[in-house]
Formats: C-alpha cells, structure tokens, sequence
C-alpha cells in the first residue's frame, strides 16, 4: 500500500499552490469577498495557464484542495465553471457535447446545473418544475434554487419531471435532465446576495415561464433523470470533499503559522491549544485518505455510494470543526485575519451537494442493506 | 426570577419587538442607526445598573444579566453595546463625571480590549490602535500593550476596508492617540471582566437562545419528504437537547442568588453551548440559513467572534481550576 502521490501528481500539486499563491492575494479575496463579486479573470488564467485539467480527475481534486487551500472562495469560483459537466460527458449526444460541452472545456462558456428547488433542498425527487412535451420542444415552468453561478452560466444542466410517476411512492421516476439556456424565452434569474460566506461564488435562483426547450436538449432518456443526478453527486460529492480538505488545511498553515509567531514572541502558548491543533492536523489528514479511498474506487470506475458519503460528510464537517476551533486557538488574530473568512467559507460545506444529515442517511442505508465497503 | 427581573425581561420583550425585531438585520448591514441608539437610551438602558445617586437606574444584577439576555436574543450587536458601556466604560470612568454624563446622552467612546485577550500579539506601538469597537469617537476606552487601562484622546477614522466578522452593528474604527492618561492598572480590567461574568454569559445565552427560536420555528414549517423537519429524530431530538441545556444553564442564570465562582462557571459553559447551539441552528436552516436575510447566520458569527472579543478561557480557566483544586492549577 503507497500513501505517496505519484510524481505528476506532485508536480502538478506545486504549479497549482504557486498559481494560488500568485493571484489569489489577500487584497483580491477580500474585495471579492466584500463585494460579492465573481472573478472571472482568475477563471481565464487558470485555463489559460493550464490550471485546470478537466480530464483528469486526480488532478481536478487535487487542484480544487490547493486552490481552496489558499482562498475557499477563489479557489472554488475558479473550478466551478465546469459545475455538471459529467452529466454531459457521460450521457450527452454528440450534438450537446459540442456544442455545448466543448465550449465550456475551451473557455467560451460556463455552465451550471439546476436541480435543488425554492422548496426542495435535500428531496430532490420532490421536485416541482414540470416540462411537457410539445411537438418537438418541451414547454418548462418551474424554478430553482441556490443555483451555482446563476445569473453568469450561460447554461445550465436541469432536472425537470416530464412524466407522473407510476407509483407516488417512487417520485424518482418520471425526471429528465436537459441543458436550458440563459437566451431561451422565458429564462430569467436572480442573484442571491448576504451569503455567510463564498461570496466570491455566484448564486442564484432561476425562473422557467413557458421557456420552450428543443427536444435535442434532453441528455440521455428521458424519465432517468434522477439516476443521472445522483451518479453526479457521487462525483461531485468528492469534489466537496477535495474542497473542505482545502479549507482545513489551509486553516491548519494559518494556526501553525500564528502558534510559532506567538511562541518565538514570548507569548504564552500553552498545551491546550497545541492539543486542538494536533485535533485538527490528524482529522486532515484522516479526510484526505477517506477522500483518497473514495476517488480510488470512482476513478476506476467502481463508484462507491458509502465511502463517497463518507468522505464528503467527514471532510465538510473537518472543515468546520478546524475553522471554529481555529477561532478559538486565535482569538483576536483570527477574527482580524483572512481566518475570518475561512470560518464563513466553510460552513456551506456541510449543506451543498447533499447535507451532512443526507449523507449519513445514504451511509445507514448502504450499510443496513449489506454493501461492502472494501 | 425575582419581581424586578420579571418585570425587566417582559419590558426588554415588548422593547425588542417595537424597535428591534424588524431592524435586526438592518442593524447588521449598517450599524445601529441613531434611531435605535436614542430608543435604548431613552429606555434607560445605558447605565441601569449605576447606582441612582450616579444617574442610573440602581437595577440589580440579575435583572440586567435578563436586560442582556433578552437583547442578545434579537440582536447581539445592541446587547453588546450595552454591555460594553454598562459593564466596562462607566465603571472604568468612576472618576470622570463629565464623560459619565455624556455617556448617559448618547456619547459614546470608542472600545479597545485587544490586549489583554487571548490569541493577541501584542501591537508594537499605542498610538495606533486598530479594529476600535465603535463606530467614530473623540476618545476611546484602551487597554494598551502594557496591559493597564488608558483613556485615550485622539481622531477616529471608520474602517471601511474590513467587515468584521462579528458584532457587526457595532462597527469598527481606527483610532489615532494624541493624548493618553491612565485610569487604572492591568488588575482593574481583569477585574471587570471577571465580575461581568454572568453578563458575558447572558449575552452568549441570549445569543443561543434566539438562534433556537428560530431554528424551532423553521423546522415546523419547512418540509422535507413531506414531512415537517421536526418529526425527524435528528432534528427534533438534536434540538430538544440543546433547548434542554439551554434552559438548565437559564434556571442558573436567573435565580435569586447565584455564587461568583458559578457565574464563571456558567460562562464557560455558555460560551462553548453558543457556538454549538447556533452551528445546528444554521444547519437546520439549510441553504438559506447561509443567507444573512433569514436572520440566523448573524447568530453563528456572533457567538464566535464574542468568544474572541470578550472571553479570555485561559485567564477563566486557570482562575477556575486553582479555585476549584484550592491551590494553583493550570500553570507549569
């Protein structure tokens, strides 16, 4: 068993951290953070410099960990164009993928993806935008919620119901997911503003009156929308995990580095705050093998449902737990440093791609239901 | 709780809801406006608890801790306000009449208790003090790096390149010193801290308390699989807890006599409940507990930025262990 990262993985882990540490400087978080403000030329760079390698997903995880690690909010803005790709690489007609995929990969376009509603949150298939076919168009009505890069993707990747269900017992049937454009007729959006934290990221909420969908915009079948979704948060659910390990770790670099500062000042340390910090330092670390276990069964292409829940549920919850007890070691420094922000950028962690609460449901279940884990 | 108290807390009630209620994240975004400062100055609450004979209103310590209590409970930032001059300013001002006075007309100083807390590195000079408690001011209340108290005579800038992450209504300045005089030594601020124990708990329960009003009124609206987040375990049983805590740490807080090692006790124990208590509040809110218009966000900020602005666990804890041991403990 090696626990080493192979050396183009390492290689590619530095060019990342260097690319970080030169552009996402202190002044262009927080003016970002404080305007709640996209940064989109940091988008363009990190393309352009080769900082994104959406092919490869070792490198996509590792590369969100180091940007995170500098700057949550950065480092997510710039790895969330692509937000819902998959659906589209996996289950995309040839004509989506170009169109639409090939534009996104190229830097032209940005997209997103519409699934949690105004009323829905953690019961995806409770949902209420409805598509009915027309002809060779589906006529959508309906809105969504806390939609990633809202007002700025100029598609997004939707799950609507085009059919009832069969049984009201299984509500997951009868969902498809077909990519909507911002310059359809009847799309419309909203940004949400006064988040806690992320706020360099865009949020929003989309509005669908009577927008008419070519029928070549369905992805996949219709009616297994569902499955598709949640074959997607078994991706992205690690992406999440990649990003919370980011956050800890970078809260880890600023507590080590404010405990030696105040030691080699002749302030009193003292056991109990080194205590927390080696708590933190070893729930890092047990993250990142969780999150490591995870991708190794996704990425070759044995996806695990359990030890993904598990990764992305510990890893967000690790995220939170080092930010406030990293308050706590800090005190006045972490409130009056970028600390501060690491503490509000971490909290939505244990919310987006499936709550801290989803994720243990998934677990039990899986677990009651006997599937193994190794 | 005694008549007095009683009669605190429905007045405090009825105040919060006439003047804070719908403010409340207003106060956030821009501060406590001039509005609100002369409606909790004409309420009596700045100064309550001077003895009358000094212009306040002589109110006993338990009623102010509910004063406190009551007012965190809507909005932290105006609770700490009152705090600030009720618990620190006036008492350090005992010998300053003039500024008491003023005080008690609505002027108020700016606040800088950096130092002396835990996680300071101390500032390398006293002329510039950052990150001001207050606004705009033409003096300022200041524990400087030598550790003693000072009353510092000087020009406020707002910070406006920072959002603090806490108490935002309170907002922040930069204070130039040009004159300085000592009101006290280090023993005099360690002091006040200590013996507004029960308030800082009161704030830290306030806050703890407001966060669970909301979260129990969310849950029994917001449904999820069709059902009410209240009739899930994890919801309902989680909460039931933290309510069940919260109300044995309330039945301390506000009986008739309580002893001032159990005051610091219960701040201890409140000040980590806050933040836990306000941790779930958020999660339970979902997505749109991240948004600050749902009012519960403020709440999880503020618990922890208070830990860092006015709790120092270090000193609190030593102090405790060498009284509970009887001997000194905690130091190597």
């Amino acid at each position: 068993m090696n626990f080493e990262l192979d050396e183009e993985l390492i290689n590619y882990k530095e060019k990342v951290r260097a690319f970080a540490l030169k552009e996402f400087t202190e002044e262009v978080a927080r003016t970002h953070d404080i305007e709640e403000k996209y940064p989109n030329e940091l988008r363009m760079k990190a393309l352009h410099e080769g900082i994104i390698d959406f092919m490869n997903p070792w490198k996509t995880m590792i590369g969100i960990e180091e940007m995170c690690r500098v700057d949550p909010g950065l480092g997510i803005s710039a790895t969330v164009p692509y937000f819902g790709a998959e659906v589209l690489m996996l289950h995309g007609s040839d004509y989506l993928r170009e169109n639409y995929l090939a534009k996104v990969i190229s830097g032209e376009k940005m997209m997103g993806l519409g699934v949690t509603e105004p009323g829905g949150g953690s019961d995806v298939a409770g949902l209420k935008t409805v598509a009915t076919k027309n002809g060779n168009e589906y006529v959508v009505n309906g809105s969504k919620m806390f939609i990633t890069n809202g007002t700025i993707a100029d598609f997004f990747v939707t799950l609507v119901r085009t059919s009832k269900p069969d049984d009201p017992a299984k509500r997951h049937r009868g969902l498809s997911v077909m990519v909507v454009e911002r310059a359809f007729e009847g799309f419309s959006s909203n940004k949400l503003t006064g988040k806690l934290g992320v706020r360099a990221t865009n949020t929003g909420e989309l509005i669908f009156t009577n927008m008419k969908v070519p029928e070549k915009n369905l992805i996949g079948d219709e009616g297994k929308g569902f499955y598709y979704i949640m074959e997607f948060f078994n991706i992205s659910r690690i992406f999440v995990a990649a990003q919370s390990i980011g956050i800890a770790q970078g809260v880890l670099d600023r507590t080590t580095d404010f405990l030696k500062k105040l030691e080699a000042s002749g302030e009193y340390v003292g056991e109990e705050r080194k205590f927390k910090l080696a708590e933190i330092a070893t729930r890092v670390e047990a993250s990142r093998l969780l999150m490591y276990k995870a991708a190794s069964f996704l990425f070759n292409y044995k996806p695990n449902p359990t030890i993904t829940s598990m990764a992305k549920g510990y890893a967000s919850e690790t995220a939170s737990f080092a930010a406030e007890t990293a308050m706590e070691i800090t005190g006045q420094t972490g409130i009056s440093t970028d600390l501060e922000r690491f503490f509000r950028d971490s909290k939505i962690m244990e919310i987006w791609e499936g709550t801290s609460e989803v994720e243990k449901i998934v677990i039990s279940r899986m677990i009651l239901k006997g599937e193994k884990n190794e | 709780m005694n008549e007095q108290a009683a009669l605190m807390r429905d007045s405090v009630k009825e105040f919060a809801k006439q003047y804070l209620v719908d403010k409340a994240t207003t106060i956030e975004r821009e501060g406590i406006g001039k509005d609100t400062l002369a409606a909790i100055l004409n309420q009596g609450f700045i100064g309550s608890n001077l003895p009358e004979s000094k212009g306040g209103a002589g109110l006993d310590k338990l009623s102010h801790s509910v004063l406190i209590f009551e007012l965190a409970r809507v909005s932290p930032s105006v609770a700490m306000h009152v705090l600030l001059q009720n618990d620190l300013v006036l008492p350090l001002l005992e010998s300053k009449p003039e500024l008491i006075k003023g005080i008690l007309s609505g002027e108020f100083p700016g606040v800088y208790i950096n130092p002396m807390m835990d996680g300071f590195i101390k500032p390398e000079n006293d002329h510039l003090l950052k990150g001001v408690i207050g606004s705009s001011s033409k003096y300022a209340i200041a524990i400087h790096s030598d550790g003693k108290v000072y009353l510092d005579y000087g020009k406020s800038e707002i910070d406006n390149d920072s959002k603090p992450l806490g108490m935002r209504g309170l907002g922040t300045c930069n204070f130039n010193v040009e004159k300085s005089e000592v009101l006290g030594e280090k023993d005099l601020a360690d002091h006040l801290l200590l013996v507004s124990s029960l308030d800082i708990a009161s704030i830290f329960l306030g806050i703890s308390q407001g966060a669970l009003d909301l979260a129990m009124e969310y849950t029994k609206v917001r449904k999820t699989f069709e059902h009410p987040l209240k009739d899930y375990e994890p919801v309902s049983f989680r909460l039931s807890e933290l309510m069940s805590e919260l109300e044995i740490m309330k039945s301390a807080l506000f009986s008739d006599s309580i002893e001032e090692i159990m005051m610091l006790m219960l701040k201890n124990q409140a000040a980590s409940f806050s933040r836990k208590v306000t941790r779930y509040a958020l999660q339970f809110h979902g997505g749109y507990g991240y948004l600050e218009d749902f009012g519960v966000e403020k709440f999880y900020r503020d618990s922890v930025a208070l830990n860092a602005m006015i709790y120092r666990p270090t000193v609190d804890k030593r102090f405790l262990a060498t009284k509970l041991y009887s001997d000194k403990s905690g130091f190597l």
